[in-house]
């Protein structure tokens, strides 16, 4: 058994998401796909509830790695809310001023946060990275809410508002019996839960379940140009999610050290071969320190990544790998675990859903 | 989005927000890569509420993953600007200066006839050229604004060149360069090397198939200065130094040829490297110089047994292995000898003396080892270089481009899947060509014009039976494409808009430049190459300015400043035609609210990328007073008409004497209607194609509506299409070229062949007749750091610079990205203010550090549009514009000037500047 969480100690089945570092370019797709479709209400200008930032970095929000909560010993640990700042984004700018102002040069488009320029973003540090030229190095890394299999933010919640869903341990919030206590911010060590300050509740991400409950995989999934979200239940023993995470296990889950047991795992990312001060490069080694990647995943990262190469190196001298093959994903359905049907069946009449586009404008 | 409503459960409310009324297909119409991504969007009451990739794709080749889901954050936020506060819903027209912001709401009746006005009043004083439009890749806007301006006789400036993607070394080397590989031909690699490329911003749905690739056993090195963003999921990444690529590349060539790796068949037939060079001045061997009556476009081989034998125009299969070394004493028909030797002996010789990779190491920073290992893996492997289109915006882009290619051609690297290198293509739909070039509506009309083009091509194959088909639809476009309005900015940037000045600067310009640069133009220009396209002339300044879906001032490099200075003056009205408030829109005089992309029915851009044609559709209506291109200028038109009347006047000609009508100018543009609306036109267009056997039978605009997107059915007709030069896949990757790897067709070059060197006199002078290595010249002066650019992860172009959602994803605003250790030697802290300067200009932006970026290096990546900056001008005012002086050569064989081809390009990168802290504002 894997020293991850077994579904069959929480009560029904889970969906899972794994990310492959090794192809993740960075483009935002996932969050943005996420926020045109759930955050654009009043009070959620704020909320990105799914991130892509550049490691090693701050992230967003902003030191979020050391703002505490999860478990520590098996008990519950409440750390810090981010401020509004170190949140970030919500932006607004002076359009008016610029084009129908009459200001003419003096004035030029620029973000306000609260008034002020602002400090931070849900993508501030973007390629900035770590390191020393030329052996700098970055990588990107999409972050959203994990539905943990021991859910800190459900412990935690004094108004019992929270709860895992049965069918799919999708972890959600009733938003009626939600007070504002804002202790599941504290509580998740991930820091993916933001308030609204217009509605006084609690959100983050939803696991898309409206579109689960329709046969279609989540956004940020579905629209992954790089392919390499995969999206299925975990118990699904010949499904992707499984055998990379139980069966061949290079699949890992962040910080497991907060004691959460996520839901979302990561295959960690490769990186290039570092030079030498003489411009030669030392093929024996890759840019992102080891020790880097630990404090990410734990140790088991190192077994991982060795075993990616030697899969790497297989291919090279004209092997095939059926691990490789798994994350190359042929088919882009193969994502997508059982939630492979269309958002929309253009022509064709859905309950409550689209019309044939044959009508007139 | 409605409020929450609190009589509602959790969720319902969330379910609501996923609901819709309406979905449609759609796509987004510009000008990015690889393009033609099918999408839903979802409507709800008159509203666009969300879209998403279609992801509706099949397998195109066993074995090679498919394109879904084909999408990027863009797409996905593309319907924010539909009521973003820079969405432009009424016509305006400015109630202060240029550029001050100040409006005033009128009609659309009245800003037409404002325009119309505008427009004869430059027919009157000058003629029909002095109405000039930028074309753009907004391709929804460019076809109505290409077939309108044909109609008036207006002057049209060459797209390729405005935007600069345009690759002049492909040219030189394949006498064209509007082929490409489809994207998943890319999994097909060994080797990928990324060069001048940052596909990570660039290449969103593309760039699977890179990482695709490596999972399957390819090798993937990124060679750039920085530590780009694409360098995460590389094997390698090998440092260069800014416009060092040249050295690099022909270093791997020496290696190549030295141990004997070089696939020395391929190169024999498919490259001029078999035929012969004479040793004294390094030109070809031609017939014109052995026979009184012989040719000048024939050349000769050394046959082991028959010595010199004529090199086949017709065709480059070989049965016998000409030599490659030694030398051969010939007798010249004027009298004399002359010793004449294979060309790869010079090539070989030269790569010896100056680019062993130790010799190379001083110029660029690879060590020996990685030159051998990488020269190595390429001779080996199957290798494509995804080639980006920022080799065209360097000075010497054209030198690093032959010398990459002549590295493809030595390693038998093209015309097979998994290899080559790709150009800019977006010519595969002949419903385009055809909807700017027919005079009746109907079947029949694309018929005559389709009917027309073969039989030309007909006649020009019986004059010269050495054409192959390619060759004829090439020797066709030579001939009618300079004709077709579309004119090389070069003439109208150097006569009106300020940039003779700029180009005349020898301390900007490359030192191998024997005389100014006015000589080198006034030579060109003698030599009658240019004479159709040398337009408007001197004599015929530019009165104005039509912006339709482009952004001139944002664009321009050489900036703002002298434009706003030269050009602007000179424009007694200047109309922008866009959904959103463009830096172009700012400076206008008129400003016309156009539909954006999900409100109008249009195509979009037909590449080789994804061979696929998508549409996008009216999702919902018109916001605002918006109205789609083809109805504005169809009501123009009208306008014209009217306003021509009303002063009497009847016709007019252009600079050539072509005559023009005003009363049917609105039935000659829409055919009697057919091209006044969005939808009719792009019906017409669909049904064209099909007629011509380009789309597949039965595709209807309603087949569109029911699938996003069609493949095709066959090649476009047009040269820019038949490029490709390949059997039209079904069922597998497209790799181009292999109509010449495979059935041994010719190029269409000079020499017939792939050709390394361009024995003009300009080009030996220059020391460019063959591909060599060249510091690129200091264009703005000494200055101690080299600003250099890109495209932008988070917008194609300036189109999205300004999406509220796309803005959090970054900073909001522009950067200078410096290195770590340079900002701290100069005091210059995270997101804090800097000036930029050089001898050209200044500009003011927030810095960005990071130890990803070169020493000494500075970047500014592409589209942030001036008022973005604090100032109100960007990064362009640095860059002086140049062209390089070789790309006036009109005359040479296969370098000739047709649309969206052969012409100067301005450059925009490798600029030297200096960089300082300044204070901040309190």
């Amino acid at each position: 058994m894997s020293p991850v969480a077994d579904a069959s100690r929480a009560p029904g089945r889970q969906v899972a998401m794994v990310f492959d570092l090794n192809k993740c370019m960075g483009c935002q797709s996932c969050a943005v796909a996420c926020k045109m479709l759930w955050t654009r209400e009043p009070g959620e200008e704020q909320q990105w509830w799914c991130t892509v930032n550049t490691q090693p970095g701050r992230g967003a929000p902003r030191d979020w790695e050391t703002m505490g909560g999860g478990y520590r010993d098996g008990r519950l640990v409440l750390g810090q809310e981010p401020t509004r700042e170190e949140i970030g984004g919500g932006w607004s700018f002076n359009q008016q001023d610029v084009f129908f102002g009459g200001h003419g040069r003096a004035v030029h488009l620029e973000p306000r946060a609260n008034g002020r320029a602002p400090a931070w973003g849900p993508n501030w540090d973007e390629d900035q990275g770590a390191g020393e030229y030329p052996n700098s190095y970055f990588f990107y890394l999409p972050r959203l809410c994990n539905h943990c299999t021991k859910p800190a933010c459900v412990e935690a919640c004094p108004n019992a508002a929270m709860s895992k869903r049965r069918e799919d341990g999708i972890v959600v919030r009733d938003e009626e019996a939600c007070r504002g206590a804002r202790a599941c911010i504290k509580a998740c060590p991930y820091k993916k839960i933001y308030f609204n300050h217009v509605r006084n509740v609690s959100q983050h991400c939803i696991g898309c379940w409206p579109r689960l409950e329709r046969g279609v995989a989540p956004a940020c999934v579905r629209n992954c140009p790089g392919r390499l979200a995969f999206v299925g239940f975990l118990d699904d023993t010949t499904g992707p999610i499984h055998r990379l995470v139980h069966e061949w296990q290079v699949a890992l889950p962040l910080h497991p050290e907060f004691g959460t047991e996520p839901n979302v795992f990561y295959v960690p990312p490769l990186s290039p071969h570092p030079l030498r001060a003489d411009r030669s490069i030392d093929e024996s080694r890759s840019r992102i320190p080891p020790a880097y990647l630990e404090s990410l995943f734990g140790s088991r990262v190192h077994g991982v990544l060795d075993r990616l190469r030697r899969e790497l190196e297989s291919v090279r001298a004209g092997g095939r790998s059926e691990l490789l093959d798994t994350l190359i994903a042929y088919e882009f359905r193969s994502l997508l675990g059982p939630f492979t049907r269309e958002p929309a069946q253009i022509g064709a009449t859905e309950s409550g859903a689209s019309e044939s586009t044959t009508e007139a404008r | 989005m409605t409020a929450a409503n609190d009589a509602r459960t959790t969720e319902d409310r969330y379910r609501q927000r996923q609901e819709f009324d309406r979905a449609t297909f759609g796509t987004h119409c510009v000008n990015c890569f690889p393009n033609d991504c099918p999408v839903y969007v979802f409507a709800k009451d008159g509203k666009v509420v969300f879209e998403e990739a279609a992801a509706v794709l099949g397998t195109i080749e066993p074995g090679v993953p498919d394109m879904n889901p084909m999408i990027c954050q863009k797409g996905l936020a593309w319907s924010r600007q539909m009521d973003s506060p820079d969405r432009i819903l009424h016509p305006l027209r400015r109630a202060g200066e240029r550029g001050e912001g100040r409006w005033e709401r009128i009609s659309w009746d009245e800003a037409l006839a404002e325009t119309a006005d505008a427009i004869l009043d430059a027919i009157a004083e000058i003629g029909p050229e002095a109405v000039v439009l930028e074309a753009t890749p907004e391709i929804a806007a460019t076809i109505p604004a290409a077939r309108f301006m044909a109609a008036l006789g207006g002057t049209v400036l060459d797209v390729d060149a405005t935007i600069n993607d345009f690759w002049a070394g492909q040219q030189a080397v394949f006498g064209k360069f509007t082929f490409a590989s489809s994207i998943d031909d890319f999994f097909h690699s060994d080797v990928l090397l990324i060069w001048h490329s940052n596909p990570a911003y660039t290449m969103i749905p593309a760039f699977h198939y890179m990482v695709e690739a490596r999972y399957r056993g390819a090798t993937v090195a990124l060679i750039s200065p920085d530590v780009s963003p694409s360098h995460s999921h590389v094997d390698y990444h090998v440092p260069v130094r800014h416009g060092t690529d040249g050295a690099l590349a022909l270093a791997f060539c020496q290696v190549v040829l030295a141990e004997g790796l070089a696939d020395l068949r391929f190169a024999s037939e498919q490259t001029d490297l078999s035929l012969l060079v004479r040793t004294d001045t390094g030109e070809y061997l031609r017939e014109s110089q052995l026979r009184a009556d012989g040719r000048a476009d024939r050349f000769y081989q050394w046959h082991p047994e028959k010595g010199l034998v004529p090199a086949d125009p017709a065709g480059l299969r070989l049965d016998f292995e000409p030599l490659l070394a030694g030398s051969l004493d010939v007798r010249l028909a004027a009298g004399g000898h002359v010793v004449v030797e294979p060309l790869l002996a010079r090539v070989r010789r030269e790569l010896d003396a100056h680019y062993t990779p130790e010799l190379a190491a001083r110029v660029r920073e690879a060590h020996p080892d990685t030159i051998r290992m990488l020269a190595r893996k390429v001779a080996r492997g199957r290798t494509h270089i995804i080639l980006g289109a920022g080799v065209a915006k360097y000075f010497h882009g054209d030198l690093m481009t032959r010398a990459m290619l002549l590295l493809l051609g030595l390693t038998g690297n093209w015309g097979k899947k998994g290899t080559g290198v790709g150009g800019w293509c977006s010519s595969l739909f002949d419903g385009h060509g055809l909807a700017l070039a027919k005079t009746k509506a109907g079947r029949a009309g694309a018929r005559e014009i389709y009917d027309g083009f073969r039989a030309m091509v007909g006649g020009l194959r019986a004059q010269d039976p050495t054409l192959t088909s390619e060759l004829g639809d090439r020797a066709l476009w030579r001939l009618v494409g300079p004709a077709r309005g579309m004119m090389p900015p070069a003439f109208f940037w150097y006569w009106h808009a300020g940039f003779k000045e700029r180009w005349n600067r020898p301390e900007w310009n490359d030192p191998a430049m024997t005389r100014s640069f006015d000589e080198y133009w006034k030579e060109a220009l003698e030599s009658g190459a240019w004479n159709q396209s040398a337009s408007p002339p001197p004599d015929r300044p530019p009165r104005v300015l039509l912006e339709i879906g482009g952004n001139t001032l944002r664009r321009t490099r050489g900036g703002q400043g002298v434009l706003l200075e030269r050009l602007w003056p000179q424009l007694s009205k200047i109309v922008a035609m866009d959904y959103r408030m463009s830096e172009t829109a700012l400076h206008a005089d008129i400003v016309l609210p156009a539909t954006q992309h999900h409100e109008k029915v249009a195509l979009n851009m037909p590449t080789p990328w994804t061979m696929l044609l998508t549409m996008s559709d009216a999702a919902v209506p018109p916001a605002g007073e918006a109205r789609g291109e083809w109805e504005v200028l169809a009501e123009l038109c009208k306008k014209l008409a009217e306003r021509a009347k009303a002063r009497g006047v009847e016709d007019y000609s252009d600079r050539l004497g072509a005559a023009f009508r005003l009363d049917d100018l609105w039935s000659r543009f829409t055919l009697d209607g057919v091209f006044a609306d969005d939808e009719s036109a792009v019906a017409e267009m669909v049904a064209d194609a099909v007629e011509v056997g380009n789309l597949p039978a039965g595709t209807t605009l309603e087949t569109f509506r029911q699938q996003g997107y069609t493949r095709y059915a066959k090649w476009g007709f047009l040269a820019l299409a038949t490029a490709q030069a390949s059997p039209f896949p079904e069922g597998e990757t497209h790799a181009p070229l292999r109509d010449h790897v495979e059935l041994g067709h010719p190029y269409p070059t000079l020499t017939r062949r792939a050709q390394f060197l361009i024995d003009h006199p300009w080009f030996r002078e220059g020391g460019e007749d063959l591909p060599a290595h060249k510091e690129a010249p200091p264009m703005g002066g000494d200055h101690p750091f080299l600003l250099s650019g890109g495209h932008a992860r988070w917008s194609v172009h300036a189109m999205n610079t300004t999406n509220p959602v796309l803005l959090e994803t970054h900073r909001g605003k522009p950067f200078l990205l410096i290195n770590d250790r340079d900002a701290a030697a100069r005091g210059i802290r995270d997101d804090a203010p800097v000036r930029v300067w050089n001898d050209v200009g200044e500009f003011v932006v927030p810095a960005r550090t990071s130890p990803a970026q070169r020493p000494g290096a500075l970047t500014v990546y592409n589209g942030f549009e001036g008022f973005m900056f604090p100032g109100g001008r960007g990064h362009n005012e640095v860059e002086p514009g140049l062209v390089k002086w070789l790309h006036l050569v009109g005359n040479y064989g296969h370098l000739s000037y047709t649309p969206m081809e052969w012409q100067p390009v301005p450059f925009d990168r490798c600029i030297p500047v200096d960089v300082a802290p300044i204070q901040e504002e309190s």
